[in-house]
C-alpha cells in the first residue's frame, strides 16, 4: 500500500490572496482538517490549521508556552475580539509553511510513523509530486480506512 | 615563565575580546581559553582543575535543580498574582509589588530564572489592564539584578566572592543586602515620577486583576509541600551556614538531593534543564584567570593597583565600587568578577590582610552586580526580559534601555557610596 492508495482527492484549498474570512466559510460549511494554500498551478505554499489560527489569536507568551498553563487568569477580552481582526488578514499572512509532504509512492508504515512520531501534531499529511503540486490529503483516519478495505477484500 | 606570561595574556584578552564580541557561546570560548593554556604548556591539567572553584559549581548546579523541581509547583507565579492582588489592581502599586516579588525571588534563586518565570505574569497583566508592559519590564530588570545583590546565592558574582573567599550567607545579608531596600526604593522614586504618575487605569480594569485567582496557579499541592519544606532546609542552612561550618555547596547539594529523594522526580529531566552553558563557562574561566595568577600576572596588577591608591582603603573601595559598576554594565560581570577576586586578593597583604580588607568585597559585590544594570547587555536578566518583549512585539532597545538605566544605575552606586563611606570607611 502506498501513498497514491491512501490519499483523498479533490481537497478543498485557497488562494493565499484569499482572506480569512473565505477561510472560516469554508471550515464551517465543508468538513475540512487542515486547508492546503495552492497557488494559480496547484503548487502547495503552506497549510491553514486550527492550531495555527488559535496560536495566532492568543497572546504570544502563551502561545509560545512562557506560561503553559493559564486557569488562574480571567480570559481576556481581547482574545474574542481577536478573532474579528483576524478575518480580515489574508491567507498568506497565517499560512504554516511547515507542514509536512509526502510522495505518492510512499509506503503506509511510513506514513504512520510520520502520524506517530511527528514532533509537533499534525493534522493530515499533504501528497504531492515532484514539483511540490497537490495530489492529495491523507488524513490519520485515511490510513485506516484504506487499510480496513484492504484486509476485508482480502478475507 | 616569561613566555607563559605572554601566552596567558594573550589567551586571556583573546578570550575577552570574544566574549564582548558575542558571536560564539560564552562556554565554548572560556573551554577553548582553557585547553589552549593547558596544550601550551601554561598550566598542567592538574593545575587547571586546581584552580576551579567546586564550591561555585556545586552551588550553581543544587540551586539549578532546586528551582527546577519548584518551579513546577507554580508557587512563584502565585507569588506575582498574590502580589498584584495585594495592592488593589492599581497599576503603579502592582508594578511596585511586581517589583518587591522579582527582588524577593532574585535573592533566593537565579536572577534570569526569576524574570522567566515573573515576566509572563506582567505581560498578562498588563494586558488585563491595557496597558504598555515597557515600564513593568524596566522595573522587574532592575528589581532582580538588586534583588540579587543582596545574598550569597542571589547572583553569580556573591557566590563567586563568597566562595573564594570564604564569606557566608549572613555575611552578604548584614554587609550587603541591608542597603537593598534602599537601592530599591532608590531606583523606584525616579521610575514613578518618569512612569507611574501616568498610569492609571478604569476600576472596571483593575477588577479584572481582582479576578484572577492566584490558587489555581498552583498546580501540584503535594510537590509544593515537599518544596515548601526542602526550601526552608535549605534557606535555614544557610541562614545557619557559620555555626554548622558548611560550605554553601554543601547545604545546596544536600538539599537538592532530598528534593530529588522525596519528590521522586525524573532525574534526567531536572538534570537535562540546568544550564550546562553557564557552569562549562565558569569551569573554562576559572581555569583562565588561574592562569594568570600562576603566571604572577595578577600579582603585578596588584601591586600597580596599590601605588596608584597608594594602598588607602577607602580610596581603593570607592575605586573597586565604581570600576566594577561601570565595567559590569558593559561586559558580563562574571569574567570581570573572576578577575577582581585575585587581584584583591593580591593586594591584602598591602593593605593589612585579609582581615582589612574586607569592606573590598562588599565594593566588589555592590559595584558588579548592580553596574549590570547600566546597559541592556549588562546583566543576563536585561538579555532575557529584551528577548521576551521582543517576542511579544515590544522592543526594548539598547539606546532607549541605557538613557534611563544609566542614570538609574548611577543612582544605585551613589547610595553604595554613602553607605559603604558610612559603614566602613569613615
Amino acid at each position: 500500500m502506498i501513498a497514491a492508495n491512501v490519499m483523498s482527492t479533490g481537497a478543498h484549498t485557497l488562494t493565499k490572496e484569499k482572506t480569512m474570512l473565505d477561510a472560516f466559510k469554508l471550515i464551517s460549511e465543508k468538513k475540512v482538517r487542515q486547508i492546503p494554500v495552492v497557488d494559480a498551478g496547484n503548487i502547495v505554499q503552506g497549510v491553514i490549521t486550527p492550531r495555527k489560527l488559535m496560536k495566532a489569536i492568543l497572546p504570544r507568551y502563551i502561545a509560545e508556552g512562557m506560561i503553559e498553563d493559564v486557569k488562574f487568569a480571567p480570559e481576556l477580552p481581547e482574545f474574542v475580539e481577536n478573532i474579528d481582526q483576524l478575518a480580515y488578514k489574508s491567507v498568506e499572512q497565517v499560512l504554516d509553511t511547515e507542514f509536512v509532504s509526502v510522495s505518492p509512492e510512499t509506503s503506509t508504515m511510513e506514513i504512520a510513523a510520520l502520524f506517530v512520531n511527528a514532533k509537533k501534531p499534525i493534522e493530515s499529511i499533504l501528497v504531492v509530486d515532484h514539483n511540490k503540486r497537490l495530489l492529495g490529503i491523507i488524513s490519520p483516519w485515511d490510513v485506516f480506512k484504506r487499510l480496513w478495505e484492504y484486509a476485508e477484500k482480502k478475507n | 615563565m616569561e613566555t607563559n606570561l605572554i601566552i596567558a595574556l594573550v589567551v586571556f584578552v583573546a578570550v575577552y575580546a570574544l566574549l564582548i564580541w558575542d558571536k560564539i557561546n560564552r562556554a565554548v570560548v572560556a573551554l577553548i581559553g582553557a585547553s589552549a593554556l593547558v596544550i601550551l604548556g601554561v598550566l598542567n591539567q592538574e593545575a587547571a582543575i586546581h584552580g576551579i572553584d567546586f564550591n561555585t559549581i556545586g552551588l550553581l548546579i543544587a540551586m539549578m535543580a532546586i528551582v527546577n523541581i519548584c518551579q513546577k509547583t507554580g508557587m512563584f507565579q502565585f507569588m506575582a498574582i498574590k502580589a498584584a492582588k495585594a495592592v488593589g489592581g492599581d497599576p503603579w502599586r502592582i508594578l511596585v509589588a511586581l517589583s518587591v516579588v522579582t527582588a524577593v525571588l532574585s535573592a533566593l534563586l537565579d536572577n534570569v530564572t526569576t524574570v522567566l518565570l515573573t515576566v509572563p505574569i506582567t505581560f498578562l497583566i498588563t494586558d488585563e489592564l491595557k496597558l504598555n508592559p515597557y515600564p513593568y519590564l524596566v522595573a522587574q530588570v532592575f528589581a532582580s539584578n538588586i534583588g540579587g545583590t543582596a545574598t550569597l546565592i542571589g547572583d553569580p558574582p556573591n557566590i563567586m566572592i563568597g566562595s573564594a573567599v570564604g564569606l557566608a550567607f549572613m555575611d552578604f545579608v548584614y554587609n550587603v543586602g541591608v542597603i537593598v531596600p534602599a537601592i530599591l526604593i532608590g531606583t523606584l522614586i525616579p521610575m514613578y515620577f518618569i512612569y507611574g504618575k501616568k498610569l492609571k487605569v478604569s476600576d472596571e480594569l483593575k477588577q479584572r486583576i481582582m479576578a484572577f485567582n492566584e490558587k489555581d496557579a498552583l498546580q501540584d499541592r503535594v510537590l509544593l509541600k515537599k518544596c515548601l519544606v526542602v526550601l526552608a532546609i535549605t534557606i535555614g542552612g544557610f541562614l545557619m551556614q557559620k555555626p554548622l561550618h558548611l560550605e554553601a555547596a554543601t547545604i545546596g547539594l544536600f538539599g537538592a538531593a532530598i528534593l530529588m529523594l522525596i519528590t521522586k522526580e525524573d532525574l534526567h529531566q531536572v538534570m537535562e534543564k540546568a544550564e550546562w552553558t553557564s557552569i562549562f563557562f565558569f569551569l573554562g574561566l576559572f581555569v583562565i584567570v588561574h592562569s594568570l595568577v600562576e603566571v604572577g600576572l595578577i600579582k603585578t596588577f596588584a601591586m600597580k593597583t596599590l601605588e596608584l591608591t597608594g594602598g588607602d582603603m577607602k580610596v581603593t573601595g570607592m575605586t573597586i565600587l565604581w570600576v566594577s559598576a561601570i565595567a559590569s554594565a558593559f561586559i558580563d560581570n562574571i569574567p570581570f568578577v573572576a578577575t577582581m577576586i585575585p587581584l584583591i586578593k593580591d593586594m591584602a597583604p598591602g593593605l593589612g590582610g585579609p582581615e582589612a580588607i574586607q569592606s573590598l568585597w562588599w565594593a566588589l559585590s555592590l559595584g558588579a552586580c548592580l553596574g549590570g544594570n547600566g546597559t541592556l547587555i549588562g546583566a543576563s536578566a536585561n538579555v532575557v526580559v529584551a528577548g521576551m518583549a521582543h517576542k511579544n512585539g515590544h522592543e526594548m532597545s539598547f539606546v532607549k534601555f541605557t538613557l534611563l538605566a544609566f542614570p538609574l544605575m548611577l543612582i544605585s552606586i551613589v547610595i553604595s557610596t554613602i553607605y559603604m563611606y558610612f559603614r566602613y570607611f569613615s
